[in-house]
């Protein structure tokens, strides 16, 4: 899978080619990553990319409202389909996945909580 | 699971009440968004924060303002636009319209994207989708505006109208502007049906409708046809090409009903039509007609009948001509040519139709039965092949001849009528040695067989073991004459006989005649033998089928004569007497004046002559019986061995009386076996019942007339098989 082209945040870079990054204005954090896998792994990366708009322009999307510790997870989810899931993190999960729209992982979230509640 | 898990809920923040105002300059700051994006401005936008404005509303339960200002600023982008669009003038217009068209495609995908969140958690039906309700905006206020829809409606036809003529038009256009209707359509393409395909269809049929008229009164069918096969191809391309593909079956039957349907009469009734096509063979032609109108309902068929009337009438005058009633050769040969030659259209034209294939043979029934004398002509058509008509022919070729006789034989109703007139000829080729060979006879019989099972030829296969056993019988004979102690006393000849099992053999009409004593010594030697080595049979000597060869010594020279049995008697006559009137000959070998007269003129009339009439009476053929002949000792002959015909013709009259006599004497035997086989089972029938009954099991020899069987039936109840119920004299009743 894809994991490691995303955990290899800093080795490699040359031949990592990344080309977007995603800021979290929380922690002052970034992640490096690829356009072409996040397009094709979630409709809201799909339409921000076609957009052609400023984030398109800039390869660069600042997103306010969530913290590193939780989109790390997600984003590792994209790259290689898997993530765990612990009481820490299932609703924040849940929120930011219903609110960018990525079905499967709004299932997942969904499916632990009604498993531990 | 022991351990008992928590849940961690972040620090619950109570979520506050979006005010108004906030949410209205969440709208404002969209609707900015909204309008930019349709000035093509969206570059600078930031895509996170349209996105989460227009989730923050949904999620605050403010989506109605959001949606309901959406549908505003759609409103008044598209009266803006309509404008715009309006004042175009000509050509412009198209491409304004075009390029303002694709130009809010794009905005609407691109408004749909931001507004995801909206379209997904916020419509419900009955709202429409964002992405529809751009379209529905962009229908109500620019497409089906009065300024617009009928201009573009015409232009596009007038451009369709422009490209049937053959002009060129810009077919991505077309393409795209027909797309609109789609597009803009919400479900079932009704937008499209309704205000441009309906149009469409309604101009297609108008120009088709004059096109054809015109072209049809202008040129050949031939040339019509291949107009239409090339209009069809490009309809077809069109479709393809810019129009929506739910059209085309439409289009296409539009096409059909105003090219093909509309003048499939002209087109088979014209002077350069079908009629005429499939006289001249036009395959070609016939095919292209086939492939097109097969397309249409009840296309084929009009062709189908059109063609088994033709085959029916050539067919008819071919049973009809006279020189083909003379002569039975030329009718064959004349009716498989036109069976080929058909067979040839129904597989180059008609691909072999079943239908076709079908109606061609009910038509080739109907005429071959028209004329009871098939039977006998297919019949003497064979007995000429297979007395050496087949000798220049390889095995293929008399293959497929064969398969032909069979073909036609197969349509012949009266199949036992042409069983009694082959199994007369096969025995005559037989007795006189004339077949060209076993191995093509074997062949012929077992086509027969094949077509009709082992009871149509039991009794030719009788003939041939006759003859296999006759040759032992008369090797054995030849053996007896040996070792007899009579043989010494009698001079030597060389007699051969042939042993017929009646019931075999068609029985020859009995004739008497006196066989000189020699022969009839032998004759008598031969019963002795046969019936000593056979007993229990009878031996009937048929002197009349026979042949003989006798030295003809004149001063100069001597010639052998193979005669008949009967000329043979004439000629020992001459040994005592050298003038004889027919009269004399009659009286001196007991035969029948009226066989003399046939047996004597091939002596006299034919190439040679052994006999001659005194006095010469040029060309009278008549004879009487005190006519008178000599023997013509001036023979001028330079063959030794020369060959008579037995009699005058190939076949009499009175032959062929008896044969058809023969014919109905089986055909009550058979209709008498069938009526009883029928009442033995049902026991009680109506009298329309017993005849279909019996004419259906009847039909595959031969088709029964409705009065003979009515007296067959009065016979059997004069026999008492059958009795009439007392009460319904309609009804018959079984006797066991």
């Amino acid at each position: 899978d894809l994991k490691n082209l995303f955990q290899n945040q800093n080795k490699n870079e040359k031949e990592s080619y990344f080309d977007f990054e995603i800021i979290c204005e929380q922690n002052k954090t970034s992640f490096k990553t690829h356009k072409s896998i996040l397009s094709s792994r979630s409709q809201y990366f799909k339409s921000l990319f076609k957009s052609k708009m400023k984030e398109y322009q800039e390869n660069k999307l600042i997103l306010k409202d969530v913290s590193s510790s939780i989109l790390f997870p997600i984003l590792n989810y994209l790259y290689s389909g898997k993530i765990k899931i612990n009481s820490e993190n299932a609703i924040q999960i849940l929120i930011f996945s219903s609110k960018y729209l990525i079905d499967d992982l709004i299932k997942i979230c969904s499916n632990f909580i009604k498993k531990n509640l | 699971m022991s351990r008992k898990m928590i849940l961690r809920v972040p620090k619950f923040q109570e979520p506050k009440r979006m005010e108004k105002s906030e949410a209205q300059r969440l709208w404002l700051l969209l609707k900015d968004a909204i309008v930019e994006v349709q000035h093509m401005n969206a570059s600078t936008l930031s895509f996170e924060e349209l996105y989460r404005s227009s989730y923050s509303l949904v999620i605050a339960k403010r989506g109605d303002i959001l949606y309901t200002g959406l549908e505003e600023v759609n409103n008044h982008h598209t009266k803006n636009l309509l404008d715009k669009i309006a004042q175009a003038v000509d050509e412009r217009f198209l491409i304004e319209l075009n390029s303002q068209w694709q130009q809010y495609k794009l905005q609407q995908i691109m408004i749909h994207d931001i507004l995801m969140y909206l379209d997904r958690m916020y419509v419900k039906e009955p709202q429409l989708k964002v992405f529809d309700l751009g379209m529905f905006k962009w229908k109500q206020n620019v497409l089906i505006h009065s300024q617009i829809n009928d201009r573009l409606v015409r232009m596009l036809l007038g451009l369709i109208h422009m490209e049937r003529n053959g002009e060129v038009i810009d077919g991505a256009l077309m393409k795209s502007l027909i797309q609109m209707y789609v597009d803009v359509s919400l479900k079932e393409k009704e937008t499209y049906k309704q205000e441009f395909e309906e149009r469409f269809l309604l101009a297609t049929s108008h120009f088709y409708k004059s096109e054809s008229n015109l072209f049809i009164t202008n040129n050949s069918c031939g040339a019509y046809l291949k107009k239409v096969e090339i209009r069809l191809i490009e309809e077809e391309a069109r479709i393809k090409q810019y129009l929506d593909e739910s059209t085309g079956p439409k289009l296409i039957k539009a096409c059909e009903d105003e090219l093909i349907a509309n003048h499939m009469q002209t087109m088979i009734e014209m002077e350069t039509g079908c009629r005429t096509m499939i006289q001249n063979d036009r395959f070609n032609e016939l095919k292209l007609m086939y492939r097109l109108f097969q397309r249409v309902e009840n296309g084929l068929v009009h062709l189908k009948n059109e063609f088994a009337g033709y085959v029916r009438n050539e067919g008819h005058k071919i049973v009809n001509q006279p020189e083909n009633l003379k002569d039975p050769n030329a009718l064959i040969t004349s009716l498989i040519e036109i069976r080929n030659r058909f067979e040839k259209t129904l597989s180059q034209s008609f691909a072999n139709n079943r239908d076709f294939i079908n109606s061609v043979n009910t038509a080739f029934e109907s005429f071959l039965n028209e004329n009871d004398k098939l039977s006998e002509s297919l019949a003497l058509f064979i007995d000429k092949k297979l007395r050496g008509g087949f000798k220049d022919s390889n095995d293929q070729e008399i293959d497929v001849i064969m398969n032909k006789v069979i073909l036609l034989f197969r349509f012949l109703s009266d199949k036992d009528v042409f069983k009694k007139f082959y199994e007369h000829y096969l025995a005559k080729r037989l007795l006189s040695g004339r077949s060209f060979s076993e191995d093509l006879e074997r062949t012929m019989i077992s086509k027969f067989k094949q077509e009709c099972g082992n009871q149509f030829t039991s009794k030719m296969e009788g003939m041939f073991t006759d003859m296999r056993l006759s040759k032992d019988a008369l090797d054995g004979f030849k053996n007896y004459l040996q070792t007899s102690v009579e043989m010494g006393k009698l001079p030597k000849i060389d007699m051969s006989v042939r042993v017929l099992t009646q019931g075999f053999w068609p029985t020859f009409p009995p004739h008497s005649c006196t066989l000189p004593p020699l022969l009839s010594q032998y004759c008598d030697l031969f019963t002795k033998y046969y019936c000593h080595a056979h007993t229990g049979r009878r031996i009937i000597w048929q002197t009349n089928i026979g042949t003989a060869e006798v030295t003809f010594r004149l001063p100069k020279k001597t010639h052998v004569l193979a005669l008949s049995t009967y000329q043979m008697l004439i000629m020992l006559l001459f040994n005592d007497a050298e003038k004889l009137s027919l009269k004399q000959m009659a009286a001196g070998t007991s035969i029948s004046f009226m066989d003399i007269q046939r047996s004597v003129k091939p002596l006299y009339s034919g190439k040679y002559k052994v006999l001659k009439r005194t006095p010469a009476v040029e060309k009278s053929k008549e004879l009487s019986e005190n006519d008178i002949f000599e023997l013509n000792l001036n023979l001028k002959c330079k063959l030794h061995r020369i060959k008579f015909a037995a009699t005058s013709q190939t076949d009499s009259e009175p032959e062929r009386q008896h044969t058809r006599q023969r014919v109905d004497e089986d055909r009550k035997i058979e209709i008498d076996a069938a009526i009883v086989r029928i009442m033995k089972s049902r026991k009680a029938l109506i009298h329309n019942d017993l005849i279909v009954e019996c004419t259906k099991q009847l039909s595959s020899r031969f088709v029964p007339q409705t009065s003979m069987i009515k007296k067959r039936i009065e016979n059997l109840i004069e026999r008492e098989y059958l009795e009439r119920f007392p009460d319904d004299r309609r009804r018959y009743r079984y006797l066991a």
